[in-house]
């Protein structure tokens, strides 16, 4: 099978590499293009570790080709923070022990900021229910959870007060 | 993992992928929002020649009302059609089941015919579609033609179309000013496939209850009951009677189960159903 060339913007970076048409975007943004923070977990849909946001919209990047995404935005966990800062979320993922292993942490950083961009203020459950499609085997989701409520929180009391 | 070497097509019409399917038939597979046929083509349960990537065909990405049905097209994503603001007073059934197909980020990508062409018995969309009575349009490069749900649906992922075939619509009914919905599942985990599945549509005194999960394709029983305590009667002793499946996810007992409570709670929601006005 003939390569084809693949052209995306990588966290505001455009990039291109040519792949196969069977290359996921996964194995794409990994191999290719180097950018190892988007984690292959089961590759086949069911675990979120790969989830990143694609034209605004979280997607698993297991379950699409490279291919497809020729000329789309992609944002994925390199692209949340300012150089060697933590974001506030990743902030508050190490303060509120959110992570052991880390490695479903990418995928949880995608969908919860896809989250509290869409519904600032969320309630524990809409939150359990935003980030049920991720899989953590360390955990126990509770930390995760107190995470993303209270940055939800911190986000929305800064707003207030640049308001005021 | 990754899949066997295929060709993608990327086509840009109808026209396009429909001759290109009349080209290929069984060689080639239809992706769409592939949530289900990227996993398929990864554990090469299947290997395909041809990939007919239809994503970028303009036309296919409509969501219309024609008469007195909602027309679907093969390109739109179940989270477009979810987010509709006219979902709710067009097909309230379809608003109430939405919380329940999978995930954000699989609903973002994965499309409403997708779901139906993959004809899983514990899908909420493919009960939604038999519940309603609604109808799937097939399309080839010389023909179109209809078929009710009924006929569509002939076996666990198993459907009615044919290697050059397209569906190029599903039409959900638009609700009635004087039907009462309910909706109940459970499943092990939020977004997981149905155990059991149970939606109701009510009008006067006529229920028609389907159910998923339960059998290789979504059953659908009706009855003129004239009270709601008379319908849950009728509920719990098909739900005794019927043939129910039984797998490693759970009993048969436990399905007969689900069917009588989850039943009986999507029988009050249709009964106290306030209208879509």
């Amino acid at each position: 099978m003939k390569n084809q060339f693949v052209t995306i913007t990588l966290n505001g970076q455009k990039r291109e590499a040519s792949c196969e048409s069977r290359t996921t975007l996964l194995d794409f943004i990994r191999h290719y293009l180097g950018a190892t923070g988007t984690h292959a977990g089961c590759e086949h849909g069911a675990c979120g570790a790969c989830t990143i946001e694609l034209n605004g919209e979280i997607i698993r990047s297991c379950l699409m080709f490279a291919c497809q995404a020729d000329g789309a935005c992609i944002k994925t966990v390199e692209g949340i923070s300012s150089q060697d800062n933590l974001s506030d979320l990743q902030a508050a993922f190490k303060k509120h022990h959110a992570l052991q292993c880390g490695f479903c942490t990418p995928g949880f950083l995608m969908s919860a900021e896809y989250l509290l961009n869409k519904n600032p203020s969320p309630t524990e459950l809409e939150v359990r229910e935003g980030l049920s499609g991720n899989l953590c085997r360390c955990t126990g989701y509770v930390g995760i959870v107190e995470a993303v409520l209270e940055v939800g929180k911190m986000r929305l009391n800064s707003k207030r007060d640049s308001n005021a | 993992m990754k899949p066997a070497p295929f060709q993608l097509h990327q086509v840009h019409s109808r026209k396009e992928a429909l001759s290109l399917l009349e080209k290929y038939k069984d060689d080639a597979k239809v992706l769409a929002g592939g949530q289900t046929l990227v996993p398929v083509l990864a554990m090469r349960v299947a290997s395909p020649d041809h990939l007919i990537d239809i994503n970028k065909v303009e036309e296919f990405k409509k969501i219309e009302v024609q008469n007195d049905l909602l027309r679907i097209g093969p390109g739109v994503r179940q989270a477009q059609l979810e987010n509709w603001v006219e979902l709710y007073k067009t097909q309230p059934l379809l608003s109430m089941m939405f919380p329940w197909v999978s995930h954000t980020a699989i609903r973002n990508r994965g499309t409403v015919c997708g779901s139906i062409a993959h004809a899983d018995p514990s899908s909420e969309l493919v009960l939604a579609l038999a519940v309603l009575r609604g109808t799937v349009e097939l399309s080839s490069k010389k023909a179109v033609r209809k078929i009710r749900a009924a006929e569509f649906f002939i076996g666990a992922l198993q459907t009615d179309r044919k290697s050059n075939e397209l569906i190029s619509a599903v039409n959900f009914p638009i609700a009635k000013k004087d039907e009462g919905y309910g909706f109940a599942e459970y499943g092990y985990r939020h977004g997981d496939f149905a155990v059991v599945a149970v939606a109701v549509v009510k009008r006067d005194d006529h229920w028609r209850i389907g159910f998923g999960g339960i059998d290789d394709v979504p059953i659908v029983v009706e009855v003129n009951a004239a009270s709601t305590s008379k319908a849950i009667e009728f509920l719990e002793k098909t739900s005794s009677d019927i043939e129910v499946r039984e797998d490693p996810t759970a009993t048969s007992g436990l399905r007969r189960h689900l069917m009588r409570t989850l039943g009986k709670r999507a029988c009050m929601q249709a009964e106290e159903f306030k209208g879509i006005s």
